[in-house]
């Protein structure tokens, strides 16, 4: 399953390096702007909204692309968020419904 | 995501801040020590990546390089979502890029204490950001740390754990069979979701998320694998940034 490789190896390891690149570079990114210029208040609403947006449209595309067995795991992992406010306890009780539900269903 | 404080400051503006800020061997100890209680419950999560990347592709060595250099969990996971052959290298990078822009921000928000350090310890304050140590530290350093060494000591702990998780899951993945089994394959979206709703408690938040989550529904047929992802960002991102 592993054998060919998308791209080859040495590609991989090459895009790997960059998406760590890119990484470091919103690390380091942030306060670099902010030793220059303070961030204007428009960019600042722009970036969290985009992080909000972006877990956003994850989870959605995901729950649209599977079927009933995704959304009952995230719709459990959502509640327990609320109620719970527990990342980790939210991420294990998702789980435990997609197990169930492949193992029941 | 979870970074609701505006950054008054660059630093320039901050002299008493400036002076007093340290990085230290002991701040990272303790960030280090600090972050001890989490680690077991990063394994697992490093456990589901190495799995799906190996599933998703990757050769074993392939995961666990990317679980070393990039250390962010949820864009690392994304790029499993459009990986393909040949790869989209483009789409890749956008999505890696947005997915990890919430560091930009809270990079940001650190930078009145980060700027007080000359550059190479501000390089090893910043370089294992992630959304638990900038919690921890952000809110540390706002009731009085002086030491941003708890930044990288706390980004260390989880790192370490992330990696052999990784490697855990990408050797031994193939003899745990199936992941539906387990319901590891559901645990990006179960993260993501997390966060969202961490999110929610926040008013500001509800807009952005569902523009985002409408607008990647309605362009993913369209779009290149990955894009309609991004164009909900964009358009969540829009949403917050037009605000009245």
């Amino acid at each position: 399953m592993s054998g060919m490789l998308p791209g080859g190896d040495a590609a991989v390891y090459l895009g790997v390096a960059a998406i760590a690149l890119v990484t470091l570079g919103a690390r380091l990114g942030g306060a670099a702007l902010m030793a220059r210029a303070p961030m204007t208040d428009r960019a600042q609403r722009f970036l969290d909204g985009m992080a909000a947006g972006v877990m956003a449209a994850l989870v959605a595309t995901i729950v649209a692309r599977g079927g009933a067995r995704e959304l009952a795991a995230v719709g459990a992992a959502a509640l327990t968020m609320l109620g719970a406010r527990n990342a980790t306890l939210s991420m294990a009780v998702g789980m435990a419904v997609a197990a169930a539900w492949t193992a029941l269903v | 995501m979870t970074n609701t404080d505006r950054p008054e400051d660059g630093g320039a503006a901050a002299p008493a801040a400036r002076t007093s800020v340290t990085f230290s061997a002991g701040g990272v100890r303790r960030g280090f020590l600090r972050f001890a209680a989490l680690t077991p419950f990063v394994i697992p999560f490093g456990i589901a990546y190495g799995a799906a990347a190996v599933e998703a592709g990757f050769t074993a060595a392939q995961a666990v390089t990317m679980s070393a250099l990039v250390f962010a969990g949820a864009s690392q996971f994304a790029v499993l979502e459009v990986w393909a052959d040949p790869v989209p290298w483009i789409a890749v990078l956008t999505l890696a890029a947005t997915v990890n822009a919430r560091f930009f921000v809270m990079s940001a928000a650190l930078a009145r204490w980060a700027n007080a350090l000359p550059p190479g310890r501000r390089f090893l304050a910043l370089c294992t950001l992630a959304d638990a140590n900038f919690a921890d530290t952000h809110g540390a350093m706002r009731a009085g740390e002086r030491d941003m060494g708890i930044l990288l000591g706390g980004g260390l702990a989880q790192w370490w754990a992330w990696v052999v998780g990784t490697a855990l899951g990408a050797y031994a993945g193939a003899a745990m069979g199936a992941l539906e089994r387990y319901g590891a394959d559901v645990v990006l979206p179960c993260f993501f979701i997390a966060l969202v709703a961490a999110g929610l408690r926040e008013r500001v938040n509800w807009a952005p998320a569902a523009v985002g989550a409408v607008v990647a529904v309605a362009t993913m047929e369209a779009l290149p694998a990955g894009w309609g992802v991004i164009a909900g960002a964009l358009a969540g991102g829009a949403a917050a940034a037009l605000r009245p």
